[in-house]
């Protein structure tokens, strides 16, 4: 049987290598199970996966689950500021009562997470560091994520989105001062040779993504047991090294701003809670009032220690 | 040869009733779509004031431009099948009788209609689900997707009502099959290629 | 089945489609539909209106609607005639100058038109029949038309550069600089071959220069004015920081229709509707073949078709420069029959991974395929630009258009050959620009 696993990213992508370990592992163990990766959006579009996912038309993607937070709104606590620390936190975050809740939405949706993982980011700004709300004040700002655009503008930055891919262009003519994305991305579109100063995700930091690798349900109740364990085990091993990498993708980040001469700046316990307060009375308040009942859900996000 | 005709060349109805109230509907639907379209380039254009002017945020802009033109270009479909605009290449066509050429003519026209009346079915399951479970899309503005979704099954219903008479208007000799003359190849000087 | 078999049969199944008088769109739809029923079963049909709606939720493909309104505003106007008539005035002491005026005229509607056929008609409409009364031959005064019209495409603003920005995740803004000098290019080859063939011809005397004093020359200055300033705007909007090219090309639909409405006079509501319907029905067709094409490609992909003919291209062992010369020949060919969106977003996805893995240049590329999906626009069977001139001057025989059109196809294969030997011709003025690539 042969499982098609559809995602946005390149083949050099730490996500495209996740997947293609979990291919690689079951294809070494011989259990009459194949997985097809279609990498780069060459079958459906990034936002497009969610939907034939939970139908059974795809078997597997590696997906910001944030993306569906337009029909699952729960979703949208998977990009949500200051929800996350650092990347251990992350992990505890994930054992814990809010990720399970989580869990129980997607299986409405005939949908389980095989990895579980976060990506981190940072800011950066053509002129001056961002690290504190007051850094963006009147600022032209792109950020990731509805929730980032919301707190943001609550700062006094306004707002401009656009993909990951302009923010070059935009700051080079302009039309951009500042940009948080996520610290691969801030590489892999070589953002260092516009701005003056970065803000890699450390000890503290805001933007954190649930990216996890998931599989439709009834596809993966359908597999035989020995491919069923096969596909556990693999992942489980998978999952160590998207922490690993995750991990090391920040210190890149800083290391390749630092060479070419940008300012590397830290955000402070202080800044932290200062974005969290702002955050609360933006995002999270616009989260609230969009499903009443993640209240709930918030508050056990933020219970996790 | 073919292409598309870049004068006016909508399809001729005579006084038959069910081809003159398609026409008026697929008409209608181009003067949508054609506002649709202008609405696009006067948001945009207000998009870059508040942006570079006021150096205020744009939450709205962007989402409506792109659905706004999605939507006229579905909804644009049955007018522009009316004008015959689609372009197409009518090789085989040219090269056939005219006997062949209407029964292929009618055979390629219900292929069309048969996908376009298939799109037109699963487009309304599609914005039925979207209705139904209250999908957004991810953006702060969070604009309910029925709304843009609705262009899917409205836009290629009308596509196929407009090809249903299009087949009509041939099997009634209202038209040619494929708008040629006879004897194409040896036409000259009437904008037949 | 094996996926390059498979492949095969798709191949021939949609050139029987597309050959049987069924719009393009609608044809790829069809082939893409069947060939999901049979070997992906009914599931992925489910899908398609989805998969269709998808490929057409971006912004970058706004822009299209946008370049075509501002073409078709201004070609609905005087606007063409005044252009060209300014350049002659200026141009006359130049041998040949009418001719070369003319294909002046057209580059410089190009900076202001995305499409083709309306740079063809605008200029043409004056062009033609002003030539063939000086005694041009008529092969060169609809051939030059004919060719100078498919600048539209390569001059930016572009209909194509955008679509084949979005195919590939390309800047767009860069797609529209690298357009500039190989159009300048073609240009002074189109401008060299219609003097030398006129001048063969025994028509040399029409070559003379006729005489306009400088006050006639500045007279009609102020009527060129407007199209200086929209085009300043526009490039100043795009480059200057203002907005993307997406957004920049609302700010020039505004614009044009504005000077239509306010300098040209273009006030009543049918006039005005002309623009638009003309302007909906070329977007709505584009866009319809961009989102089937779309459709087609998510078939191709589903079953495995794109990857294993990219697999197969990449275990032939050949020269970089044979494997350009085919890909060449596959794209003129397509370029012989599908509108030029079409061949872009189906042969993008298959063709730019081993074209940037042999070491090519995604932008040189992209200039490369649009002179291609020019010679496209001026040859048979499906050569938009050639109804516009039979449309124009029904009575120059097809036989002539096409003998006439025929050497400026020669010219751009010259252009394609002086581009692959000095490529800097695309590559430079963006790098300049915008800084190194990416
Ligand atoms: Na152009
Ligand atoms: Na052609």
């Amino acid at each position: 049987e042969t499982l098609r696993l559809s995602h946005q990213w390149s083949t050099q992508d730490v996500r495209h290598k996740v997947a293609q370990m979990i291919a690689d592992e079951v294809k070494a163990a011989d259990i009459g199970l194949d997985i097809r990766i279609f990498p780069s959006s060459s079958l459906f579009k990034a936002r497009e996966q969610y939907t034939p996912l939970s139908r059974g038309q795809l078997d597997m993607t590696v997906l910001p689950l944030s993306y569906a937070g337009g029909q699952r709104a729960a979703y949208n606590l998977t990009l949500m500021p200051g929800l996350v620390k650092n990347h251990d936190h992350a992990a505890r975050l994930n054992e814990s009562p809010f990720m399970d809740d989580i869990k129980a939405i997607m299986a409405e949706d005939d949908v389980m997470v095989l990895v579980d993982g976060y990506l981190a980011g940072g800011f950066s700004g053509t002129e001056g560091c961002i690290t504190a709300p007051k850094d963006v004040e009147g600022k032209q700002m792109r950020a990731a994520g509805k929730a980032f655009e919301q707190m943001l503008a609550g700062a006094g930055a306004s707002i401009a989105s656009m993909a990951s891919s302009e923010i070059y262009n935009a700051m080079q003519t302009g039309v951009l001062d500042a940009a948080n994305t996520s610290s691969s991305s801030f590489v892999s579109y070589r953002i260092y040779e516009q701005v003056a100063c970065y803000t890699p995700p450390g000890e503290y930091a805001l933007w954190f993504m649930y990216q996890p690798l998931l599989m439709n349900k009834s596809t993966f109740e359908g597999l035989s047991e020995e491919q069923q364990d096969t596909l556990l085990e693999a992942s489980k091993k998978a999952e160590a090294f998207y922490l690993e990498e995750a991990k090391k993708e920040d210190a890149d980040s800083r290391e390749v701003f630092a060479q070419n001469g940008v300012e590397i700046a830290e955000m402070t316990q202080e800044d932290f809670d200062a974005w969290r307060e702002l955050a609360r009375e933006t995002s999270y308040a616009a989260f609230v009032e969009d499903l009443p009942e993640g209240q709930e859900l918030l508050d056990k996000a933020l219970a996790v220690e | 040869m073919t292409g598309t005709r870049m004068n006016d060349n909508k399809a001729l109805t005579g006084s038959d009733p069910f081809l003159r109230v398609t026409a008026a509907i697929s008409t209608l639907c181009g003067w949508i779509a054609a506002g649709m379209v202008v609405a696009a380039v006067f948001i945009t254009c207000q998009m870059i004031f508040v942006r570079f002017v006021l150096n205020h945020s744009t939450i709205w802009q962007t989402e409506a431009v792109v659905y706004l033109v999605i939507a006229a270009t579905l909804i644009g479909l049955p007018y522009v099948q009316r004008l015959k605009g689609h372009v197409n290449v009518d090789l085989i066509p040219i090269a056939l009788q005219f006997g062949p050429r209407k029964v292929l003519y009618v055979v390629v026209l219900s292929a069309s209609a048969l996908v376009m009346g298939m799109l037109a079915f699963y487009g309304y399951d599609f914005w039925q689900v979207a209705y139904q479970r209250g999908w957004k899309s991810d953006t702060v503005w969070g604009v309910r997707l029925w709304i843009p979704y609705l262009a899917i099954p409205v836009g290629f219903g009308l596509m196929t009502l407009q090809i249903v008479a299009d087949i009509w208007a041939v099997l009634k000799g209202h038209e040619r099959p494929f708008g040629l003359v006879r004897d194409p190849l040896n036409a000259s000087g009437t904008g037949e290629l | 089945m094996d996926p390059l078999l498979l492949g095969g049969v798709v191949g021939i199944v949609t050139i029987l489609v597309l050959f049987s008088g069924m719009s393009v769109a609608v044809g790829l739809l069809v082939v893409s539909g069947g060939f999901l029923i049979i070997f992906d079963g009914m599931r992925s049909l489910t899908l398609m209106p989805e998969i269709l709606f998808a490929k057409l939720d971006d912004f970058a493909l706004l822009a299209i609607p946008m370049f075509i309104i501002m073409g078709a505003s201004i070609a609905s106007t005087r606007a063409g005639a005044d252009l060209y008539e300014a350049l002659e005035r200026w141009l006359t002491r130049v041998p040949g100058g009418l001719v070369i005026s003319n294909l002046g005229a057209c580059a410089l509607f190009s900076a202001m038109s995305g499409s083709s056929p309306a740079t063809c008609a605008a200029i043409g409409k004056m062009g033609i029949p002003e030539m063939r009364k000086r005694g041009y031959p008529d092969g060169v005064a609809a051939g030059s038309i004919a060719a100078g019209g498919t600048l539209g495409i390569l001059i930016p603003p572009s209909v194509t550069m955008i679509v084949y920005g979005v195919a590939t995740e390309t800047s767009i803004g860069r797609l529209f600089l690298a357009g500039v000098l190989p159009g300048m290019l073609l240009v002074a080859l189109f401008m060299a071959w219609s003097v030398w063939t006129t001048w063969r011809s025994g028509n040399a005397a029409v070559l003379s220069p006729t005489f306009y004093s400088w006050r006639e020359r500045f007279e009609i200055m102020p009527r060129v004015l407007p199209f200086l300033l929209i085009i300043v705007g526009v490039l100043y909007a795009m480059y200057g920081g203002i907005a993307t090219p997406s957004e920049t090309a609302a700010v020039g639909a505004l614009l044009c229709l504005l000077v239509a409405m306010i300098i040209y006079r273009m006030w009543s509501p049918a006039a005005l509707w002309v623009v638009l319907r003309d302007s909906t029905r070329e977007s709505v067709m584009i866009l319809f073949i961009i989102a089937a094409a779309g459709v087609f490609s998510y078939m191709l992909s589903s079953l495995f078709i794109t990857q294993s003919i990219a697999e197969w291209i990449g275990t032939l062992d050949v020269n970089r420069w044979v494997l350009m010369g085919a890909v060449n020949v596959f794209l003129l060919i397509a370029g012989f029959f599908l509108p030029p969106v079409a061949v872009i977003l189906m042969a993008a996805p298959i063709l730019l991974p081993i074209i940037t893995a042999a070491g090519f240049d995604p932008i040189w590329f992209a200039v490369i395929l649009t002179i291609n999906m020019e010679i496209g626009l001026i040859s048979p069977p499906v050569g938009l630009n050639l109804y516009v001139i039979n449309g124009i001057a029904p009575d120059i025989p097809l036989k002539t258009i096409l003998k006439g059109s025929l050497p400026y196809v020669g010219c751009m294969v010259l252009a394609i050959i002086v581009l692959s030997v000095f490529p800097g011709i695309a590559t430079w003025l963006p790098d300049l620009v915008m800084g190194a690539a990416l």
